[in-house]
């Protein structure tokens, strides 16, 4: 009975919904009182019910209960931390203000997610694996890429970062936690709402524009693409209140001694991702909500036939859209230059480089959205200045390739599964860079945009990008959340299946999209069977490796070796402490006394912690 | 142990990458050549593999060669080197690939000017209005002294400059012939403009290349039962007989609906 009134996931069952069933309540009467007709109008009715629900589920999981105590005047104890870390299983499924159990919800929770849009792309691929329409018809086919894409940028590999950051960052600097701990909880279960948003569309047919949702197709679409516009914001405001955390965080709490410059790289690719997200993602909110209200409330924004225009809407989603691009791979960037230090013994070649690149990159960042657009129908002048932008952004990022390199060279090169990560990563994120540069050239772009060859791009980019880095990251902070070590054997299996089979499910879309097959199409010509063939099993290879993954966390959690604190020899904070952390992570404030990566040189150290915290100095009155 | 120079190997990765890039030239698929813009956007693709090839090459084999030869052996408790950068290398590493975006920049440039012949179509060329619709495409002949639209084909003089005018009655298409290596959306409530100059007679393929709906798959005529006319190239003077044929067609077309609508009035 407790149960259901104590802010857990029980109480989110009867929240949420009350939420919603008085939303609906409140709409039906004010329609009626002022005469719209139909007083039951389903689509208003629904929206109402899934914003008022949204708010429900995080009112229902105590997102608000400290703040509503404090409204009301009850009595709160600063020094309460009975929602502070995680004492059981338990407490991972409930409101946490932990970075490190937050770090955990959101990995465990946007990796699900990753095997659901995953789950959506083997199933359109097995469409596709022979010419002709076998599996799914027309309308689920666009439905199924839609969701494939949008839940793998929106709640897998945009949050999945934020999620390695939370775990990562406070410790990195030496801080007890974020600097807001329930606005940080309240951005994690910000996304199972958007989630289920997205997903429940499924309900309505889906939304069905692609994950770009352009209008005037999103006008004709069914119910689901106001669930996308929603699905959206939620996803997008979880997102910049997380990178709020972030900036505040890095800015005011790192330990003393800590200067700018002392930062490990993924501090500065976390910097810089805030400051992206913080800038550019109210641009895509703004976009959702206008193409939200012409959908829902009739206003005109972009419907042409109210002298709305439907390029603007390509625009402001692609100035938020191209920046998303770097805030899913900035902080795969810092998690790349953290493993190979690690692992090569060797600190960074070039540090000041890699840490200016990623600044460059963010605000070279907001310079290139229009070259998504060199076929919209934009201004005919405006594709010049755009693509040497984003001829430009190209140089910074063979910086980060090259110092990579360079600290690899000379170091001494343990080949943990890790580490093959990241070495492999430099191998296919080359492939996407240099694909990259070619279409930033409007001529070659013109001629093939919109084809197979888009999507083999942005897919080295995502897959053999992000992606890589991401599994890079779980390995090597997998001993120090979990406190086990993983099985190296199963990790080499995992690392060569995933990378062969990648290569192999990717890099034929190129030769098909030059050849002339449009991208999100459910059929195509007779000379694309067999290649389309070959992709269709070797994705199937990958999804199949993902699962060798899941089996290693899931087994090596309880059955790995115990790893101790510092399995990887890493200098940086991190590995100061036991594995797992202790709840308050530091037992007094470090201090940082040099480099972060001052690998190879004798007896050098990063930080000292203390055992205790020194005794305060009484000061008298 | 013996030192790796670096030179030679980057001499070598330079090598490699020339082979692996003269294998992506040969394995290339690209549609025949059918506009005059062709041939220069594919150098312009020749020249990107050209380079990508030699950087790939790069780093592929110094990531190869590290990896032998700075392995960590079983046990080995080694550190790297305390080597933090060597400026004078990140300058290089830095100025080369600027080189090469300058060098793409510049090529882009040029590639897009000589294809700007839009200017040219206006007074010498085919002037066409394309309008796309769920599911299809209708063609007006602008230029013709009477007004021929709502055309189910088009059909073009080979070596004439054309400029299209694309609309779009409901949602955004794209209009794509791989084989002129020629895009652009059709976007409702403007006109976006693109040109191309058919070089081959011959009949190519149209795709709609931006997801539009239910139909997008269908709207591809490459499509094996495709109902969508592709695009017919023909000689001067078979398009000229085309463009009579159609002018009669319509001509009595309008008389026998004129006719309709007299006996309808008068019953």
């Amino acid at each position: 009975m407790t149960a259901v009134l104590k802010p857990t996931l029980a109480r989110c069952l009867w929240v949420a919904p009350a939420f919603a069933a008085l939303a609906i309540l409140i709409t039906i009467a004010a329609r009626s009182l002022v005469g719209m007709t139909p007083v039951l109008q389903e689509s208003t009715l629904l929206t109402v019910a899934y914003i008022a629900g949204g708010i429900g589920f995080i009112v229902g999981i105590g997102g608000f209960d400290y703040w509503f105590t404090w409204m009301r005047g009850g009595e709160l104890d600063p020094n309460d931390h009975s929602q502070h870390g995680a004492h059981s299983w338990g407490d991972y499924f409930k409101f946490n203000t932990d970075h490190k159990v937050i770090g955990i919800q959101y990995i465990v929770f946007t990796f699900i997610m990753f095997l659901v849009g995953g789950m959506f792309a083997e199933i359109f691929r097995s469409e596709l694996a022979n010419p002709g329409q076998q599996v799914v018809t027309n309308q689920q086919y666009n439905g199924l890429i839609s969701q494939h894409g949008v839940i793998m940028i929106f709640v897998f590999m945009v949050p999945v970062f934020a999620g390695i950051g939370n775990y990562v960052i406070p410790l990195m600097i030496g801080a007890a936690d974020m600097a807001f701990p329930r606005l940080n909880a309240v951005s994690f279960w910000l996304l199972p709402v958007a989630a289920f948003t997205l997903l429940s569309s499924f309900m309505f047919g889906s939304f069905d524009g692609g994950w770009t949702g352009y209008p005037t197709l999103s006008e004709q679409s069914g119910y689901g693409m106001t669930l996308y516009q929603l699905g959206v914001q939620l996803a997008g405001a979880s997102s910049i209140a997380t990178a709020v955390n972030f900036l505040v965080t890095i800015i005011a709490m790192r330990a003393p001694g800590m200067t700018l410059f002392r930062m490990p790289l993924l501090v500065w690719a976390n910097l810089a991702t805030s400051a992206l997200v913080v800038a550019a993602t109210p641009f895509i909110a703004g976009a959702q909500f206008m193409a939200m209200f012409d959908r829902e409330m009739g206003t005109h924004f972009f419907t042409v036939a109210g002298n709305g225009d439907t390029l603007v809407y390509q625009h402001i989603f692609w100035f938020y859209s191209h920046p998303a691009v770097y805030i899913m791979i900035l902080p795969g960037f810092g998690i790349i230059s953290e493993v190979i230090a690690t692992h090569a013994r060797k600190p960074v070649f070039g540090y000041r480089a890699v840490a200016f690149s990623s600044a460059g990159i963010a605000i070279l960042g907001f310079a290139v959205w229009a070259h998504h657009m060199f076929a919209s129908g934009m201004e005919p002048w405006l594709r010049v200045p755009i693509m040497l932008s984003t001829l430009l952004i190209a140089i910074p990022t063979g910086i980060k390739i090259f110092s990579w390199l360079g600290t690899m060279w000379g170091g001494v090169l343990r080949m943990t599964t890790a580490n093959l990560f990241a070495i492999g990563f430099i191998f296919t994120f080359v492939i996407g860079g240099l694909s990259g540069v070619m279409l930033a050239v409007v001529p070659f772009d013109v001629s093939i945009t919109n084809s197979y060859f888009i999507v083999a791009h942005f897919h080295y980019v995502l897959f053999g990008g992000s992606i890589m880095t991401i599994y890079a990251g779980f390995y090597h902070w997998y001993p120090k959340v979990t406190g086990r070590m993983y099985n190296e054997v199963l990790g080499r299996w995992h690392f060569w299946i995933t990378f062969v089979a990648m290569n192999l499910t990717f890099f034929p879309m190129h030769y098909q999209g030059l050849e002339g097959m449009p991208r999100r199409v459910a059929d195509y010509a007779p000379q694309f069977a067999w290649s389309n063939m070959l992709i269709s099993i070797s994705a199937f290879v990958l999804g199949a490796s993902t699962l060798i993954f899941v089996y290693n966390m899931i087994h090596s959690a309880r059955h790995g070796k115990k790893a101790g604190a510092n399995p990887w020899g890493g200098l940086t904070l991190e590995w100061m402490l036991s594995s797992p952390p202790p709840i308050f992570n530091f037992p007094a404030t470090p201090r940082v006394i040099g480099g972060p990566y001052r690998y190879g040189e004798e007896g050098a150290k990063h930080a000292i912690v203390p055992e205790v915290e020194p005794a305060t100095v009484e000061t008298t009155v | 142990m013996k030192t790796i120079k670096v030179l030679p190997l980057a001499i070598m990765g330079v090598v490699v990458g020339i082979v692996i890039s003269v294998l992506l030239v040969i394995t290339r698929t690209l549609p025949v050549q059918a506009s005059a813009e062709s041939s220069d956007i594919d150098n312009l693709y020749i020249f990107f593999l050209g380079f990508s090839g030699i950087i790939f090459g790069i780093v592929v084999l110094f990531l190869l060669v590290s990896v032998y030869r700075f392995r960590a052996r079983p046990n080995d408790e080694r550190e790297g080197d305390n080597l933090h950068g060597i400026t004078w290398l990140e300058v290089v590493w830095t100025v080369i690939p600027f080189v090469i975006v300058v060098l793409c920049a510049i090529g882009g440039l040029m590639v897009l000017r000589s294809g700007d012949v839009e200017a040219q179509a206006r007074t010498s060329g085919q002037q066409i209005h394309v309008l796309g619709y769920q599911f299809g495409w209708k063609y007006g002949y602008l230029n013709q002294d009477i007004n021929l639209k709502d055309q189910q084909t088009l059909v073009l003089p080979v070596n004439e400059p054309v400029i299209f005018e694309l609309e779009s009655q409901d949602v955004i298409h794209s209009f794509w012939v791989p084989a002129w290596r020629m895009q652009m959306n059709a976007t409702p409530g403007q006109v976006n403009k693109v040109s191309t100059t058919p070089t081959k007679i011959g009949t190519y393929d149209i795709v709609c290349a931006y997801l539009c709906g239910v139909g997008h798959t269908g709207m591809n005529t490459s499509l094996p039962g495709s109902i969508i006319p592709k695009v017919r190239v023909v000689s001067k003077s078979d398009f000229d007989a085309w463009i009579t044929q159609q002018k009669a067609e319509a001509a009595k077309a309008a008389e026998s609906a004129t006719a309709q609508t007299t006996t309808g009035s008068a019953g």
